[in-house]
């Protein structure tokens, strides 16, 4: 009696450590989200990604990456984007305004011309410089967009990771069917994403290649975009990443588009 | 010469510059030619554009966070049988004050919500460039000017000081046909027609101002401009030239989200100021000008642009009393239609655009379908065409119809 008790009790403490682990699946997303996409007040990196076709040609771009919080996490997002490399590209800036509810106002500044052009911004899925890599991979996609599942607890590469499953609410609005995350039970960092198309064969996979603190936030340092249906892949490491850096408001606008601002060094 | 002046300068600058301050040199070479669709008996040549190029971009930071800017062109053009030196750009920035930015020297200014149609931004373009296909950089020329950029808040002003006056290139003869106003017709073999500047005298200084901000999502500016039309409107008979007539222009515009993609909003008063009365049939009328825009990409890297352009001429009645028997009628409205269609490929590598203008009123247009491909991250080739069509010799597309073009660019950037 007494055995059997004990053992219904590990039995349901097992039962009850994995599903009251307490965190429901979209808590999970919102806190890799906080994590990765919103630590700091303010953030600076320089941004190298590898654009390498499948038969191995590859182009470069080379960036300085600017990016200031609104509120909480989840909320509102400026990012100022000054492109190093190529040379058809060299010079540009970019600015983003993101609201986690309405399409983000991104401006783009041509200097051949001095022009600043608004750019419609409707679709959040295509490419971020012609990578493997989307806007919304970029700057992060709306929680509430998905509904998010807990599939699994697993072992990723020696890692305690939970299995998120999240499937768009519009499937009509995105270009893929769903979504698993591999996030890492203690950092949130997602080690792994695998997007599937809509008839549910993989298409694209994340990897975070290498994670570190910096300022006492863990920062991905390297990661890999990898089109595993065109055979394609973006591979993007960080560099001179800072956080809280006391950003002014002033950065995040018109001026800084036509007159770089002395934060970013050419 | 100029270039050698430049050149000490730049030296000078080099040298009391302490090795602290990165110098950065970029630039291209491009080889272009554009090849004549249409047969034109005015023309000697079967080509509109056969030229090498060397762009030098040079930026210096300096102290008290200054920088000197330098891009300048070397070209051989087989076309006008020469070669040049062409300073494109050549300033000064200083941020003296942190609300204050000053760009001294020749620079490109540009503003308004226009592609490709202009309300408010009276800078002086190169439309000869953008006819025979060259790079859309070449559509913009620089202006010696003095800016003043002023950020104290809540809003920001731009002034625009140009001493010297910079006309706007427009289809003089040499590669594209022109209308020949004095004549009635289009222009004939080895035809110029000379255009007078404006004085370089201190009254003649323009002066551009633009005071903008944001509204959430929305851009709201207001425009201001004192100087002179940027293309030759006004006609002397007695010296038999075309001149270049005093302008003063108000106008506003709106900007922002719109439908699931981005509208805009333009409007233009243009006074006409040596007319006033309007009476005068050698000196452009005064006008209203409005400019509807809308964008939306309506696909992964497809993109729309569509524009409508309503130009209003003031003292019409006057106009028309005192057209001279003969002289080609405009009408009162003009209206054009642009379209833009923009389908990325290949990751971006691989651009097919389509540029369309129509104006019903005028009955003209041109339509430039072209192709640019990204061979590596330096290489790039680009192909396209310029086809005009127009029932008049007298309007704007109607003028080149004789002129229809086909052009390839490479480039290698550096």
């Amino acid at each position: 009696m007494r055995t059997l008790f004990v053992t219904a009790s590990i039995v349901a403490s097992l039962f009850l450590s994995s599903v009251s682990y307490g965190l429901g699946a979209e808590e999970v997303i919102k806190k890799s989200q906080a994590a990765f996409l919103y630590p700091g007040k303010d953030f600076k990196a320089r941004v190298l990604m590898k654009l390498i076709s499948k038969d191995g040609q590859e182009r470069i771009r080379e960036l300085t990456m600017l990016r200031k919080n609104y509120g909480e996490p989840g909320e509102d997002q400026k990012y100022f984007i000054y492109f190093h490399q190529p040379a058809d590209v060299r010079d540009m800036t970019f600015l983003v305004w993101k609201y986690p509810r309405k399409d983000s106002d991104r401006w783009l500044f041509i200097p051949a011309i001095k022009l600043v052009k608004r750019i419609a911004a409707n679709d959040k899925r295509s490419s971020f410089v012609g990578s493997d890599f989307s806007y919304e991979d970029v700057s992060g996609r709306s929680i509430d967009e998905d509904t998010h599942a807990l599939l699994r607890e697993e072992k990723y590469e020696g890692k305690d990771v939970l299995v998120i499953k999240s499937v768009p609410k519009a499937p009509e609005s995105v270009d893929f069917g769903y979504k698993l995350s591999w996030i890492d039970k203690g950092s949130f960092v997602p080690w792994k994403e695998e997007y599937f198309d809509k008839r549910g064969i993989l298409s694209k996979v994340f990897s975070a290649n290498e994670v570190k603190p910096v300022q006492g936030f863990m920062t991905i340092m390297k990661r890999t975009m990898r089109n595993v249906q065109s055979g394609h892949r973006t591979e993007v490491v960080y560099s001179d990443v800072k956080y809280n850096q006391g950003f002014p408001d002033s950065l995040f606008s018109e001026r800084s588009l036509k007159s770089l601002p002395r934060e970013i060094a050419r | 010469m100029m270039f050698s002046r430049v050149f000490a300068f730049c030296t000078l600058f080099l040298v009391f510059c302490p090795p602290a301050y990165s110098l950065s040199v970029h630039g291209f070479l491009e080889g272009a030619a554009g090849v004549r669709l249409a047969e034109n008996p005015s023309q000697s040549k079967d080509f509109t554009m056969g030229e090498g190029r060397l762009q030098i971009e040079l930026s210096q930071d300096g102290p008290l966070d200054s920088r000197l800017y330098l891009k300048g062109d070397l070209d051989v053009d087989g076309v006008g049988e020469r070669g040049d030196a062409d300073l494109r750009e050549f300033y000064l920035d200083h941020s003296p004050l942190s609300f204050l930015d000053l760009r001294l020297g020749r620079q490109i200014v540009t503003w308004g919500t226009g592609d490709l149609i202009f309300v408010n931004d009276l800078f002086p373009k190169d439309f000869n460039s953008f006819f025979i296909g060259r790079n859309l950089e070449y559509l913009k020329v620089g202006s010696d000017a003095a800016k003043l950029s002023i950020y104290p808040g809540h809003f920001s002003l731009d002034l625009v000081a140009m001493p010297r006056f910079t006309p706007s290139e427009v289809p003089d003869g040499e590669r594209l046909s022109f209308f020949n106003p004095f004549a009635s017709r289009l222009s004939a073999s080895g035809e110029r027609l000379s255009a007078r500047k404006p004085a370089f005298t201190l009254g003649n200084t323009e002066f551009a101002a633009r005071l903008y901000r944001n509204f959430g999502s929305y851009e709201a500016a207001l425009y201001g401009f004192r100087g002179f039309f940027k293309e030759p409107v006004g006609m002397d008979p007695v010296q038999g030239a075309l001149f270049y007539p005093k302008l003063s222009t108000f106008g506003s515009s709106l900007r922002g989200p719109f439908l699931g993609g981005i509208g805009s909003l333009e409007f233009g008063y243009y006074d006409s100021r040596e007319d006033g009365a309007g009476t005068n049939p050698l000196i452009e009328n005064s006008s209203m000008k409005y400019l509807f825009g809308y964008e939306r990409e309506l696909r992964t890297d497809f993109t729309v642009r569509a524009q409508y352009f309503l130009e209003q001429m003031l003292d019409y009645d006057g106009y028309r009393a005192n057209l001279p028997t003969g002289a080609p009628e405009k009408s009162e409205l003009r209206h054009l239609l642009f379209l833009r269609v923009t389908q990325f490929l290949r990751y971006q590598t691989l651009q097919l655009s389509f540029v369309g203008f129509y104006s019903p009123s005028d009955e003209d247009g041109m339509v430039n379908p072209e192709v640019s491909y990204k061979i590596s991250d330096r290489w790039s080739v680009t192909s396209g065409v310029n086809l005009f069509f127009g029932k008049k010799d007298a309007t704007q597309f109607g003028q080149l119809t004789r002129d229809d073009n086909l052009y390839l660019r490479l480039r290698a950037g550096f």
